[in-house]
């Protein structure tokens, strides 16, 4: 994290230098903020990284949850949400967030340690991810009219 | 006075048409189900609703995400008591007492002095809301921008140093959050700053797209990652009842609540863990000899009933600041705040005047809400307790796809959805490594608007540092800064020796 932190502040010491400094009368121009952001984040990364080598970080919480991530869950879960973010403007926002669901509940029942599912729980789940994403998406086209992809002109898929 | 109350029967008239009304229950009604729910704030829902504000009217929205943001803290109580599992950092003290007395076989006692509680601190709280926030309007229009700033910049340092385990992570969230605000157009001069050539960073980093981001889908990610195995196991429920002792208990336990919590929402000192912490001490402390001893066992209803009314106080009081200042000290309250943005509406001193309509009726709505939530509440309690019963497989799932609603409604970009995993990839890490996540969302709301404040009293000053010092107000507000910053460490240090 804190080497995160001294790259994040690279990026915005490497952006900032972008920035004209053109005050006015203020005497701080568009560039001022940046640079107190990029100094910052710059000395947080260093004592973080600080902390981390000299005995970890200071007044930890226990996070919660496993010792051990489940990276095989986490897979499935984060193929849906990023096939739905990759698929939505083609198939449209019925279809893809089906898909987004089946995979990432999928994944959730692999972390509790259950089956996958066969073909039957398949069907199930693209039968509920449907019946959760259809009914959204008329409700906040038609009925609030924000604007959400179908998969054809009509306005119902 | 009759002023004030003139305009509060207007604001009534408003909020009672059919339309808002029904508006105000469906809030109410949603708020109560996502706090129940677990995996979803009520910060998360209003901003995955905030495409809304394209279509509803700007009253009758204001007063559905009102109904969302209260709601949810009548329902998260439901949920500390029968799971042990706080939604809501707010509700995380009613879980210590409100889970052991359940355990106990008193879940229905706890639940009940819980939502009156709520009931009794909400509508307290919002008497002095209708009754301080017109004088602090008036009082806060003599306000400059170095004030502002300054003020800004003790939301700052209280949102992250002083709240969470380490002030060094709540600081390094907070100016993550910071740097989030920087992309985008500068408001002052038209410069465009890191966007990197992407055109959709141009309109800067969406709020909702952060929230949504940050909170719901990483609790997803979260969930996957590390919490599979986790098992809760529920306690029994019971009717909603209190016997004549409990209610005798439990009446000082809420007025105290009220009255702590309600200075600390006004404040911009962010969040109801520190009243809610206070007020459980309190009540530990003045409890009765012979009830002293269910603290921690079999669980003390003035554990659950302070507490509770200082949590609702706390929230219903984030609204002075907010309509009055335009600074949000909540992470629900910054939403909000957005939500006027989107209208075009400045939240600010100005606000009481301009949209003044809109105003009372909020703050009538509020009084409503309060009598709409303790009917939910209380009789139709076992309904929401249903809500449980979802497994979290596919409650997870959902909430992904009402999160592709909330970030793609927004802007309609497909990009948007890609930002949202890897701040969900951020959000993961930060919950791991007990990294804050408020201080992020401050600090990308705040930040443009104090960085706007910062350049303005500079400007001011003609380029001099001093017009910070030289304003009375606003070197009182850098001295109370210092002191939040110091008077920790001192205590720390002091104790240490």
């Amino acid at each position: 994290m804190g080497l995160a932190a001294l790259a994040v502040a690279g990026l915005l010491a490497w952006g900032a230098a972008a920035i004209p400094s053109d005050a006015g009368y203020a005497g701080v121009g568009p560039d001022f903020l940046p640079w107190v952001v990029c100094v910052a984040m710059a000395i947080c990364g260093a004592l973080l990284v600080w902390e981390a080598v000299t005995g970890g970080y200071r007044d930890m919480e226990e996070p919660s949850g496993a010792p051990r991530g489940d990276w095989h869950a986490m897979a499935w879960v984060s193929a849906g949400v990023l096939g739905n973010a990759a698929l939505i403007t083609t198939i449209g926002f019925i279809l893809s967030c089906a898909l987004c669901y089946v995979l990432a509940v999928r994944g959730l029942r692999i972390s509790e340690g259950k089956a996958g599912g066969g073909l039957m729980q398949v069907v199930r789940d693209v039968v509920t991810g449907m019946l959760i994403a259809a009914p959204t998406y008329w409700l906040f086209t038609k009925v609030l009219a924000v604007s959400l992809p179908g998969l054809t002109a009509t306005g119902w898929i | 006075m009759m002023d004030i109350l003139n305009q509060l029967l207007g604001g009534f008239a408003t909020a009672a048409t059919p339309v808002n009304l029904l508006w105000a229950l469906a809030g109410c009604a949603l708020g109560t189900a996502i706090g129940v729910l677990p995996g979803l704030g009520p910060a998360v829902t209003v901003a995955m609703l905030l495409p809304i504000t394209g279509q509803v009217e700007p009253t009758a929205s204001m007063i559905f995400f009102a109904g969302i943001y209260y709601g949810a803290m009548y329902g998260g109580s439901t949920t500390s008591i029968l799971l042990n599992t706080p939604g809501e950092t707010g509700t995380m003290v009613t879980a210590l007492e409100g889970f052991k007395m359940a355990k106990s076989g008193r879940a229905g006692a706890a639940l009940a002095t819980s939502a009156i509680g709520s009931f009794v601190a909400g509508t307290f709280a919002t008497v002095l809301v209708t009754l301080f926030a017109p004088f602090l309007a008036e009082f806060a229009v003599t306000l400059g921008p170095p004030e502002y700033f300054c003020l800004m910049l003790l939301a700052f340092t209280t949102v992250s140093a002083v709240l969470g385990q380490s002030t060094l992570r709540g600081l390094t969230a907070l100016f993550a959050g910071l740097a989030m605000g920087l992309v985008g157009i500068d408001q002052i001069t038209g410069q465009v700053r890191y966007t990197g050539g992407v055109m959709e960073f141009m309109d800067g980093v969406e709020v909702v797209l952060v929230a949504v981001g940050l909170f719901a889908v990483s609790e997803a990610l979260y969930n996957a990652l590390y919490e599979g195995r986790s098992v809760t196991s529920m306690n029994r429920m019971n009717r909603a009842h209190m016997t004549r002792t409990e209610w005798r208990r439990s009446w000082p336990a809420w007025l105290r609540g009220t009255a702590i919590g309600f200075p600390f929402g006004t404040i911009p000192a962010g969040g109801s863990e520190i009243p809610t912490f206070l007020s459980y001490a309190t009540e530990r402390k003045l409890a009765a000899p012979e009830y002293q001893k269910e603290f921690g066992t079999t669980g003390a209803i003035e554990g659950v009933a302070g507490p509770e009314a200082a949590n609702n106080s706390a929230v219903t009081a984030t609204l002075v600041p907010l309509l009055t200042l335009g600074i949000p000290t909540s992470v629900t309250a910054a939403i909000l705040l957005n939500a006027l943005q989107n209208y075009g509406i400045n939240a600010g001193p100005q606000l009481f005047q301009t949209s003044s309509a809109l105003v009372w009726a909020l703050i009538a709505s509020l009084y409503i809400g309060n009598v709409m939530l303790l009917v939910l509440n209380l009789p139709l309690v076992g309904l929401w307790v249903k809500l449980l019963k979802i497994p979290k497989a596919p409650l997870y799932a959902g909430i992904l796809i009402f999160a592709t609603v909330g970030v793609y409604g927004m802007r309609q970009s497909s990009f948007d959805l890609f930002l949202m995993y890897g701040l969900a990839l951020l959000g993961v890490a930060m919950r791991r490594f007990d990294f804050p996540v408020a201080p992020v969302i401050v600090g990308l709301i705040l930040g443009p608007l104090a960085e706007a404040q910062f350049r303005n009293a500079m400007s001011i000053g003609q380029g001099s540092w001093m017009v910070f010092v030289e304003r009375p107000l606003s070197a009182t507000l850098l001295v109370v800064i210092a002191l939040v910053l110091i008077t920790p460490r001192v205590l720390a240090w002091h104790r240490r020796a």
